[in-house]
C-alpha cells in the first residue's frame, strides 16, 4: 500500500468521528431549543489572543496526561489512575517548591523530580499488586485515585496555609517561578515555559516506543502477550516498568501550570486532566502525533466553549457531549478502518503473488 | 437391557463433514446400544470432536443420517439435541464459582422446575438417585474437580438427557476421582442411561466400556468389545498399520552433548505432576523426536526447556552450562531457537509488519538490535534475506504478518529461528497447518541445519515427520518418557502401544 493511501486511511477514522460528533451535538442543541449554528459559530470563531495562549497551555497539560495513559495502553495496561497520580504528585511538588529548600531553578528541578517520583510510586503500587497478587490494574488504580484525592485533601487541610475560604500550600518564591514567553501583549498571559515538558515527553515517547528495545518489548507485549513471553520478554517486569513510567509522566501533568501561573497547590489546581488524558490517548490511538491532535482538539473545544456561557443560552458543558461522542465514534471508526486495511493488505498480497506467477510463466514461455 | 439390539439409543450412518480444504469426517458408522457405555477412541485430530459436535447439534453433517431411538432426526442446534435427550459434558467445565450447586444446575433451565423448592427437590432427588452426594446449597467454589464434574453431569440429567456425551472426562481427574466417576457411570447405566465416552486412554476404556469404536483420520476404522480385544490391538487400530520409511541419509550425530535434561520434573501449583523425571540428551547434529498423544506433557517439556516454565526438580544444561534458573531471554541469547506449536499465539505479532516479526525473540541481538536500540534497517535487510532463502511469498517486508498464508508465516518463523546460527532448535509441530510445498521446504531446512551440527528437539504428531527427521524417538505418556525407539526399525504396534500407555503391562 502506498504511503499516501496509508496516511489517508489513518485520517479517515478521526475525521468520521469528528463529523459524527458535530452532527450529534447539533441535534442535542436543537432539541434543547437553542441554535446549533450559533454554537458552531462561536466554537469556530478565531480565538482571541488570550484564549489562544490558554489553548496552547491547556494542550501541554492534556498532552502530558495523554502520554501518561498511552504508555500503559500500548501494552494493554489500563492505568485509570493518572488522575490520582498527578493529584498526589502535584501536591508533593508544590509543597517542596513552596518550602524553598533549594535556591532558584534547582528548586524547580528538585520539585519536578519529586513529582515524577511520587507519580511513579503511586502507579507502581498498582503494578506491583498486579504482578504479585493478580489484582486488575483497572480496579486498583481507581481505588488509588480515591485514596490519593482524599489523602491530598487531608494533608492540605492539616498542613496548608489558610487564605480566605481556601487552603493552599506555601507559595513558590519568585526565584523559582518559570513563567514563559509572552507571544502577545502581557495581559494575554504567557505560554508556560514548562510546557516544553510536553514537547520533550512527546519526542521521548516516540523514540522510546519506536527506536528502543524496551519500546519493542512493550509494544510486543501489548500486541500479543503470549508471543512476547515466548520471545523472552519478562512480562511482570514490563508491567511494573510501564506503570512506573506512566505514573512518572502523570506526575508532570500539572507542573507547567504550577510554576507558570498557580505557584501553589490550592483552589487553582486543575482536576480531571487524568481522565481527559485517557480520552485523548484513545482518540490519538496511543501515537504521539495522534495524541497531540487530540490534545489540541480538546483544549480548543474547552477554551472556545467558555464564551458560550457569556454570549448564548447554551451551556458550555455541551462540548463535553461533543468530546464524548468523538471518543466513542473514533473507537468504532478505528476498528472499521483496521478491518478494511487488513482486507486491502491481503488483496495486495494475493495480487503480488499472482503477478509473480504470470511474470514467471511469461519468462518460461519466452 | 436392550441387548437384543431392537432399539439403539444412537445410530450414526455414513456421516460426512467437510470444511474448506479438509475432510473432517467421512463414512462414520457408529451404533450405540441403549443402556451401555460406548467408548469412542482415537488420536487428536482423528475427528472425534467434529463427530461429537454433529451429534450435539453444533454442526450439521454434509451427508449421512443421525438416528435416535429408531427415528431419523435433524439436529439444528444443541437445543434440538437436548430436546432429543442428548446432553454433553465438556472437558472444560462451565460453572459459575460464586453460585451454588442448585443455581448452577438451574441456570438456563429455569422453565423446567422454576428456581425455588421444586427445583431444589429435583436436584436433591437426582443427586441421591445416582449417588452424586451433592448438596444443592453448597457454593461451587468450595468443591473439587470431581464434584464439579458431577454437577456438569447433573446439569444434563436435569435437562432430561438420556444419552450423555462425556468429552475426555478423565483428563482432569486424579485416579481416585476416576474410580468415583466410573461408579457414577455404572449407576447411570443401570438406570438405562446411555453414555458416550470419548477418550484416548486405553486402560480406562477397557475398564468401563461395553463397546468400543476406534476412529482414525476422520473415519471409524473398527469396533471392539473389551472382552475380546487387547490394548495392543486397540493401539494399533488407533495409530494405523503402516509407517513411513525413514530417510536414508547418513547419521550426523556427534558425541558432543548440546542439551541435557537431568531428572526434570514439573509440578503445577495444584500439585499435579505435569512432567516426571525426564532425562534426555541431544547431541550436536542430532534430531530427537518426541512422540506422544497430545496433552501428555509435550507442551510442558518444550516450555521447560525454553524457560517459560520452571523445572520444579532437576537440571537443564545447554552445552556445559547449567541454565535451569535462566529466563527465556537468556536461553534464547545462548543459542536456542524456538518454533512454537501455535505460531499465531506464540510465534508472531500478526498485526505487525514482517520486519518487526523478524525482531521478535531476537530483541537483544544483531543484526536487529544495537545496544539498547532497535536496528530497523538491519532488521529489514535480514528479513529480505529470510524472504529470499526461505521463499516467503510476500510483496514486501512492510506487509502485515496477518496477510500472509499459514505456510508463508511458518517459513518466516523457521527462517527467523534459524537466524544467528542457533546451537539448539526446539521445533514444536513445525509443519502443522502448512501446505505440502512449505512442509518439504521446512524439512529440508531442518535437515541441512542438522548436518551443520544443529541439535534439534522435534515434537510432532505427524509420524511422517517424526520418522523422517529423527535420529531417535522418545515417547511421552502422562508426563513420563516411556519408551525409546530407533526410527529405522520401529513398528506401528510398538509406537502405538507406547503412545497410549499399553506397553506398561507388556513390559
Amino acid at each position: 500500500m502506498s504511503i499516501v493511501r496509508r496516511f489517508g486511511m489513518g485520517l479517515l477514522a478521526p475525521l468520521t468521528a469528528v463529523a459524527a460528533a458535530m452532527l450529534i451535538t447539533s441535534i442535542v442543541i436543537s432539541l434543547s431549543g437553542s441554535s446549533a449554528i450559533e454554537f458552531w459559530e462561536i466554537i469556530f470563531s478565531r480565538p482571541a489572543d488570550r484564549v489562544f495562549v490558554n489553548i496552547v497551555n491547556q494542550t501541554s497539560l492534556i498532552y502530558l496526561a495523554g502520554l501518561a495513559a498511552a504508555i500503559g495502553f500500548r501494552m494493554n495496561l489500563f492505568n485509570i489512575g493518572v488522575e490520582g497520580q498527578y493529584t498526589l504528585a502535584s501536591y508533593a511538588a508544590a509543597s517542596l517548591a513552596g518550602a524553598a529548600l533549594f535556591p532558584g531553578l534547582l528548586n524547580v528541578f528538585m520539585s519536578l523530580l519529586l513529582a515524577v517520583a511520587v507519580g511513579a510510586a503511586w502507579a507502581g503500587i498498582a503494578g506491583v499488586l498486579k504482578v504479585t497478587r493478580g489484582v486488575s490494574e483497572v480496579i486498583s488504580t481507581i481505588m488509588l485515585n480515591a485514596i490519593a484525592i482524599t489523602l491530598v485533601g487531608y494533608l492540605l487541610n492539616r498542613y496548608g496555609v489558610k487564605v480566605g475560604n481556601g487552603v493552599r500550600t506555601e507559595v513558590i518564591p519568585d526565584g523559582s517561578r518559570v513563567d514563559g514567553w509572552f507571544p502577545f501583549a502581557e495581559p494575554d498571559g504567557p505560554v508556560w515555559a514548562l510546557g516544553l515538558l510536553a514537547v520533550l515527553g512527546g519526542i521521548g515517547f516516540w523514540v522510546l516506543l519506536n527506536k528502543t528495545r524496551f519500546g519493542f518489548d512493550l509494544r510486543a507485549t501489548g500486541a500479543s502477550q503470549s508471543a512476547a513471553v515466548a520471545s523472552g520478554v519478562n512480562v511482570n517486569k514490563m508491567v511494573v516498568y510501564s506503570m512506573l513510567m506512566s505514573g512518572g509522566i502523570a506526575g508532570l501533568i500539572w507542573m507547567p501550570s504550577l510554576f507558570g501561573a498557580a505557584y501553589s497547590y490550592g483552589t487553582t489546581f486543575q482536576a480531571f486532566l487524568g481522565f481527559t488524558g485517557i480520552a485523548v490517548a484513545l482518540l490519538g490511538r496511543n501515537q504521539p502525533v495522534g495524541i497531540l491532535v487530540g490534545a489540541v482538539l480538546f483544549a480548543f473545544l474547552n477554551e472556545q466553549s467558555n464564551r458560550l456561557t457569556l454570549e448564548t443560552d447554551i451551556s458550555a458543558n455541551v462540548v463535553q457531549i461533543t468530546q464524548g461522542v468523538i471518543v466513542l465514534a473514533v473507537v468504532v471508526a478505528y476498528e472499521v478502518v483496521r478491518r478494511y486495511r487488513t482486507k486491502l493488505e491481503q488483496r495486495s498480497v494475493t495480487e503480488t503473488l499472482e503477478a509473480d506467477k504470470t511474470a514467471k510463466g511469461k519468462a518460461v514461455s519466452a | 437391557m436392550a441387548d437384543t439390539a431392537t432399539t439403539h439409543a444412537v445410530v450414526l450412518r455414513d456421516i460426512g463433514k467437510r470444511f474448506p480444504g479438509v475432510v473432517a469426517n467421512h463414512d462414520v458408522d457408529i451404533t450405540i446400544r441403549t443402556g451401555t457405555v460406548h467408548a469412542l477412541i482415537g488420536e487428536n485430530g482423528a475427528g472425534k470432536s467434529t463427530l461429537m459436535k454433529i451429534l450435539y447439534g453444533v454442526q450439521r453433517p454434509d451427508e449421512g443420517a443421525i438416528i435416535l431411538g429408531g427415528q431419523e432426526v435433524q439436529l439444528h442446534s444443541p437445543t434440538d439435541a437436548i430436546a432429543h435427550g442428548i446432553g454433553m459434558v465438556f472437558q472444560h467445565f462451565m460453572l459459575a464459582d460464586n453460585l451454588t450447586v442448585l443455581e448452577n444446575v438451574v441456570l438456563g433451565a429455569e422453565k423446567l422446575h422454576g428456581i425455588g423448592d421444586a427445583a431444589r427437590k429435583t436436584v436433591a432427588e437426582l443427586s441421591d438417585r445416582y449417588g452424586f452426594g451433592l448438596d444443592p446449597d453448597q457454593l461451587v467454589e468450595e468443591l473439587g474437580v470431581g464434584d464439579r464434574q458431577r454437577i456438569e453431569i447433573l446439569k444434563v440429567l436435569y435437562r432430561g438427557a438420556k444419552t450423555i456425551i462425556l468429552d475426555e472426562p478423565t483428563a482432569v481427574l486424579v485416579p481416585q476421582e476416576v474410580d468415583a466417576l466410573f461408579e457414577n457411570l455404572r449407576v447411570l447405566k443401570e438406570e438405562d442411561h446411555t453414555i458416550l465416552f470419548i477418550s484416548h486412554k486405553l486402560d480406562e476404556v477397557l475398564a468401563i466400556a461395553d463397546d468400543i469404536t476406534v476412529m482414525r483420520r476422520g473415519t471409524t476404522v473398527g469396533q471392539a468389545r473389551p472382552g475380546s480385544v487387547t490394548k495392543h490391538e486397540l493401539a494399533e487400530m488407533m495409530v494405523g498399520s503402516e509407517l513411513p520409511t525413514p530417510a536414508k541419509e547418513g547419521s550426523t550425530v556427534t558425541d558432543e552433548v548440546q542439551l541435557e535434561l537431568a531428572n526434570v520434573s514439573v509440578v503445577d501449583p495444584r500439585g499435579r505432576s505435569l512432567l516426571t523425571d525426564i532425562s534426555i540428551t541431544i547431541h550436536r547434529g542430532e534430531v530427537l523426536g518426541i512422540a506422544g498423544v497430545e496433552g501428555n506433557g509435550q507442551a510442558e517439556l518444550v516450555e521447560t526447556i525454553m524457560g517459560i516454565r520452571k523445572a520444579t526438580y532437576g537440571q537443564v544444561r545447554l552445552g556445559d552450562v547449567d541454565i535451569t534458573s535462566w529466563e527465556t531471554r537468556g536461553r534464547r541469547e545462548a543459542g536456542i531457537g524456538y518454533i512454537p506449536e501455535d505460531r499465531h499465539r506464540h510465534g508472531l505479532l500478526l498485526d505487525s509488519p514482517l520486519w518487526e516479526n523478524r525482531i521478535l525473540g531476537h530483541q537483544t541481538r544483531r543484526p536487529v538490535a544495537k545496544g539498547m536500540w532497535i536496528d530497523r534497517s538491519g532488521a529489514r535487510e535480514d528479513t529480505d534475506r529470510i524472504i529470499e532463502q526461505y521463499d516467503v511469498r510476500t510483496p514486501s517486508t512492510d506487509t502485515l504478518c496477518r496477510a500472509l498464508s499459514g505456510g508463508n508465516q511458518q517459513k518466516l518463523v523457521v527462517g527467523r529461528e534459524m537466524s544467528g546460527a542457533p546451537a539448539l532448535l526446539i521445533a514444536s509441530h513445525p509443519t502443522r497447518g502448512v501446505d505440502v510445498g512449505a512442509q518439504a521446504a521446512i524439512w529440508e531446512h531442518i535437515k541441512r541445519a542438522r548436518k551443520d551440527g544443529l541439535a534439534v528437539l522435534l515434537v510432532s504428531a505427524d509420524l511422517d515427520e517424526l520418522i523422517g527427521l529423527s535420529d531417535r524417538i522418545e515417547v511421552l505418556h502422562r508426563g513420563r518418557l516411556v519408551a525409546e525407539f530407533d526410527p529405522r526399525d520401529v513398528t506401528p504396534q510398538d509406537l502405538g502401544a507406547a503412545m497410549t500407555g499399553a506397553h506398561e503391562d507388556a513390559s
